[in-house]
């Protein structure tokens, strides 16, 4: 990495800390209003979730003072009792194994379809770059009006896909009704959002990679599939590492979509962990602890997932 | 529209007819896909509310304006809007500039707390973004910004600013180290060399990082329905609620705000899209 | 429509032991209680009103002018905050003691929820329960939570049975079914001799209630802590549903936008009966069937089941934040609106039903006929479960209901599980 020749500059040894500071100082003091910031903002929400979900500590039972009303505090200490709950909850390993199926199942396709659409708009054509807005469209409108749209076109009765769908000579689907298709209708939708975002990324991916590489192969007479598979795919990893990663982490939690498409139903059937938590957050009378519990246990989740990812990389010669 | 020339590779040698009918034909089946509900949103809200609330599906019935003439005359629809863009350009310009120090530090620097800051970068946006509303509603009553636009703008940077960062990080990686070299050989400080040298040639890597946080704050709901308390600061993605009552909803309203909502967004879209991809590269060539 | 309304007042009232009410007079509603010190209040009120922002809200806003100009120095500050996202919003602000509002409107299921966590000022004694007698008891009754009065109801509702009667009509029925069983004769008649489908069922928990009711059934028993959502009542009720929608009698129900796709059906004629409530007269008016024919339009109370005829109470109450910093303002200004006169013009402009007695028969009131259509299902009206938990007692039973509309499970199992998640909910409640 380029980055080294300036990280091991050497600088004339002095003492401790004076040393460090001014050695570094220029480099936290560029990153320190984003980590003050982001310290208090998540830093005191996550300490006070891990001490909340300790804790059995409600709406109800949470002291506080409101004009005439006094309520004093009466929440106790419970220790790990919250994540026992949860984990021994009849829904948290349905929630969960659906929650992976609609990670594995939207980042499969946003990589795959949005790398597809990126190899065919990385050559020379008429209309290329209309094309590339024409697809970057759905980008482009913010996901609560995204997942409005799809609400209407896939209505069972007025929707405009069962209309095409029964003009075409077949029955109508319940898109939203049924506890399969509901599932195939958000995924669908989600996919529809978050190609844009692979397919430039991807793009850029490509553009990057050095066209001699490409010549070279073809001068030793490698097939397309080999050269996608020796030169394309390795070229890509810098890009697509990191948007694997962070595509996860986002349909991990990718609340709108569900929430605003089918509000998990029906019957809870397309309720992912972040929705589920929601509900258990914000239904009738707030359950502070358990909420924060279900927090820290999706968070914990996706350290670990990330914490695999990044050593996984690193063990291919990715840097940090 | 920027690049005439394509640097992809293997493609410089004709293609058939056929293979060339094939990839015009995926890629406007794809367009299709990917046009087609946003078009279906603009037919629809040229249609009249008596229209929209029956089961026909014609694409064109009876077109009207009326829709867009109550939303832009009789609802607070020019104020929201203009609240949404305050609040969204502001979270741009400081989002980019707090992401592209930070970016730029851990591109460029290996300090104690390094690997720190990376992690918080990507742990801050694995938070469920519902379970933070409360916590950080009492951080900003305290902080007296309830009904203000600074709360909305701060809740939106730390969503905005952990990506930017990560991202402008693979762009300065992008930009070779002698030019911070030539900048100190010429006795520019570190900020120096940053913000004269480097600053400039990340341009498309800033045009991502404020087209990002643009989106994001535009679009958000979640912050924006809980801090603001007045209906003069209702961001458009609150104001638009209004249009869905307990029992009915506005269908017509709702179209044609949503088509309106979607023009900036689309429009800021166009402006920065000739970087989007170059700045998307994210520390993919090794200078 | 005066004698209904007082013996289905009186009706309530005794069941609930509630003083009756029975004596108000009935000329114009009188003016607000007027002294030399409610004047003198001054003050800003920042009002949330949850009502439709494009139709409702204008009207409030006139009233509000009114208020204003009895009280110079008193000013409104008006906000119409979608009531989807009113229960949070105003909890969030409501716990931190920052951004709350002064007065709310308040669904009636929220005021025990509030009230429960400290949020709302009690209202005995203070100028904002003004002339408590003339309230219906069934609609005051959500106001109250442990004795005190938090919640002056605003307008009431209820669920009836909506009905065209010209499809009626065309199956051989000119009086729209009174019974359970009769709904699902005229509702399979309708089908085959008319084409359309019988009934559109709405899958909400709510939209269960009547059915639920008409066996003697109830999610809880409030008096006696029990959860009653499995008993055999309730059971008998569901499964009302259950074979209406087997046997055909209700068109398949869609399970998302269950509302506006039931609601289209009836409005485009494709269907001949629905269960609504009075907010949705203006809606149907203009749709397909009834725009160039509003008597085709029928409005009757809900069929009975085997023991009486019962749909849930609706509307909404005004609420004073027990955090305000101008609670005497808010006071007035709850009196205000709450008046009978206010009530009455709300009720002669919207068509929403007053709470108070004598506004039924003010002149405007009476002008609107929809307020007489709505007389007759107003009687049937239950009382819900007024405690702090019986918001969350809605999701369970709409996923139940959606897997039961969708075919998945049957009324027995599916009511044996949301006891069970309604025993999560209710801690220490019995079965």
């Amino acid at each position: 990495m380029t980055a080294d020749v300036v990280a091991t500059r050497r600088a004339a040894p002095r003492s401790g800390a004076r040393r460090l500071l001014s050695r570094h100082w220029y480099a936290w003091a560029m990153t320190a209003p984003v980590v003050i910031v982001t310290l208090v903002l998540v830093g005191y929400p996550l300490v006070r979730g891990v001490y909340l979900s300790l804790t059995d500590a409600t709406e109800a039972t949470m002291g506080r003072t409101i004009g005439m009303n006094v309520i004093p505090s009466t929440y106790e200490f419970v220790g790990l009792q919250n994540y026992a709950d949860i984990i021994t909850s009849s829904e948290f390993l349905g929630r969960l194994a659906w929650t992976v199926v609609w990670t594995v199942a939207c980042v499969a396709l946003h990589v795959g379809i949005g790398l597809g659409l990126a190899l065919l708009l990385n050559r020379p054509m008429r209309l290329r770059s209309f094309y590339r807005v024409l697809l970057v469209l759905p980008w482009a409108v913010p996901a609560f009006v995204s997942a409005f749209i799809w609400r209407y076109l896939l209505n069972g009765e007025f929707g405009v896909v069962n209309a095409m769908l029964r003009a075409a000579g077949f029955a109508g689907v319940a898109w939203l009704d049924d506890p399969f298709w509901a599932k195939v209708s958000v995924i669908a939708c989600n996919v529809w959002l978050g190609v844009p975002f692979m397919m430039l990324a991807m793009l850029g991916g490509l553009q990057a990679i050095p066209r001699e590489l490409y010549e070279a192969a073809e001068v030793d007479g490698a097939t397309p599939w080999q050269r996608f598979r020796h030169i394309t795919l390795p070229g890509l990893r810098p890009v697509s590492s990191t948007v694997v990663l962070l595509g996860t982490i986002w349909t991990f939690n990718q609340f709108p979509v569900i929430y605003l498409l089918t509000k998990g139903g029906p019957g809870g059937a397309t309720e992912i962990l972040v929705t589920y938590a929601y509900r258990q957050a914000f239904e009738g009378i707030r359950n502070y602890s358990g909420s924060a519990a279900w927090g820290m246990v999706i968070l914990a989740l996706l350290v670990v997932l990330a914490a695999v990812y990044r050593r996984a990389l690193k063990q291919q010669g990715e840097a940090w | 529209m920027s690049r005439a020339a394509p640097t992809g590779a293997w493609s410089r040698d004709r293609r058939s007819p056929g293979r060339s009918i094939a990839l015009h034909l995926t890629l406007i089946a794809a367009s299709i896909v990917s046009v087609f509900p946003v078009a279906w949103l603009v037919l629809t809200s040229l249609k009249p509310r008596t229209v929209i609330e029956t089961a026909s599906v014609a694409p064109i019935d009876h077109p009207t304006l009326a829709n867009y003439t109550q939303v832009l005359g009789e609802t607070r629809f020019l104020t929201w809007a203009a609240n949404s863009v305050i609040v969204s350009l502001i979270t741009a310009v400081l989002g980019v500039l707090l992401a592209a120090t930070t970016g730029y530090a851990v591109s460029r620097f290996r300090f104690p707390g390094f690997r720190s800051v990376m992690w918080m970068l990507l742990i801050t946006q694995m938070f469920p973004v519902a379970i933070l509303i409360v916590p950080i509603y009492n951080l900003m009553a305290g902080l007296g910004l309830i009904n203000q636009f600074p709360s909305l703008v701060i809740a939106y940077l730390t969503s905005t600013v952990p990506f930017c960062a990560w991202m402008m990080k693979g762009y300065f990686d992008t930009v070779p180290v002698t030019i911070d070299e030539a900048g100190r050989v010429d006795g520019l400080t570190p900020f120096g060399t940053f913000w004269r040298l480097i600053l400039p040639l990340a341009k498309p890597g800033l045009a991502v990082a404020a087209f990002y946080s643009f989106l994001t704050a535009w679009a958000e709901v979640a912050y924006a329905k809980a801090f603001m308390t007045g209906d003069d600061k209702y961001t458009l993605a609150v104001g638009l609620d209004q249009f869905v009552g307990q029992h009915k909803a506005e269908w017509g309203l709702l179209t044609a705000s949503s088509v309106l909502i979607a023009i900036p967004a689309a429009v800021v879209f166009l402006l920065v899209q000739r970087h989007l991809v170059t700045g998307l590269t994210a520390g993919a060539t090794k200078a | 429509m005066r004698r209904v309304l007082t013996s289905a007042a009186v009706a309530a009232a005794l069941a609930l032991a509630v003083t009756a009410c029975g004596s108000s007079s009935g000329g114009a509603g009188s003016a607000p209680a007027k002294s030399a010190v409610p004047a003198e209040v001054s003050g800003t009120v920042t009002w949330w009103d949850t009502s439709d922002a494009t139709t409702e809200g204008p009207v409030f806003q006139e009233i509000i002018k009114g208020f204003e100009s009895t009280y110079p120095k008193i000013k409104v500050n008006y906000v119409n905050v979608p009531f989807a996202d009113a229960r949070d919003k105003f909890k969030t602000a409501a716990q931190s003691g920052s951004g709350a509002p002064d007065v709310l409107r308040t669904d009636v299921g929220w005021v025990a929820e509030f009230a429960s966590l400290g949020y709302l000022a009690p209202l005995d004694g203070t100028p904002a329960l003004d002339k408590p007698e003339e309230f219906l008891p069934v609609p005051a009754a959500s106001g109250k939570f442990n004795g005190k009065t938090y919640g002056v109801p605003q307008v009431t509702d209820t669920l009836g049975l909506l009905y065209n009667k010209e499809l009626l009509k065309k199956a051989g029925y000119d009086e729209p079914p009174a019974t359970m069983a009769d709904l699902k004769k005229v509702a399979l008649d309708v089908k085959s001799k008319t084409g359309a489908g019988g009934i559109a069922l709405n899958v909400d928990a709510y939209f269960l209630l009547p059915f639920i009711y008409g066996e003697g059934g109830d999610f809880v028993d409030v008096q006696n802590k029990k959860i009653t959502i499995s008993s055999p009542q309730s059971v008998a009720g569901v499964k009302i549903v259950e074979d209406l929608i087997t046997s055909g009698a209700a068109v398949k129900p869609a399970l998302q936008d269950s509302y506006t796709n039931a609601e289209t059906a009836f409005k485009d004629g494709k269907v001949a009966m629905i269960f609504n409530g009075p907010w949705s007269n203006a809606d149907n008016l203009g749709g397909k069937v009834f725009k160039d024919n509003p008597d085709n339009f029928g409005v009757a109370p809900v069929p009975a089941g085997s023991v009486k005829a019962g749909s849930p109470l609706g509307g909404h109450d005004y609420t004073v934040y027990a955090g305000s910093q101008n609670l005497d303002a808010s006071y007035l200004f709850v009196q205000y609106m709450a008046s009978a006169e206010s009530q009455a013009k709300i009720a002669g402009k919207l068509g929403l039903l007053p709470t108070r007695l004598p506004a039924y028969s003010a002149p405007e009131a009476t002008a609107n006929p929809k307020i007489a259509q709505w007389a007759k299902p107003m009687e049937t009206a239950v009382e819900r479960p007024w405690i702090p938990e019986a918001a969350s007692l809605f999701q369970p039973l709409v996923e139940g209901y959606q897997k039961l509309a969708g075919g998945q499970t049957t009324t027995e199992p599916m009511l044996k599980d949301v006891a069970t998640a309604y025993q999560g909910i209710l801690k220490g409640w019995s079965l």
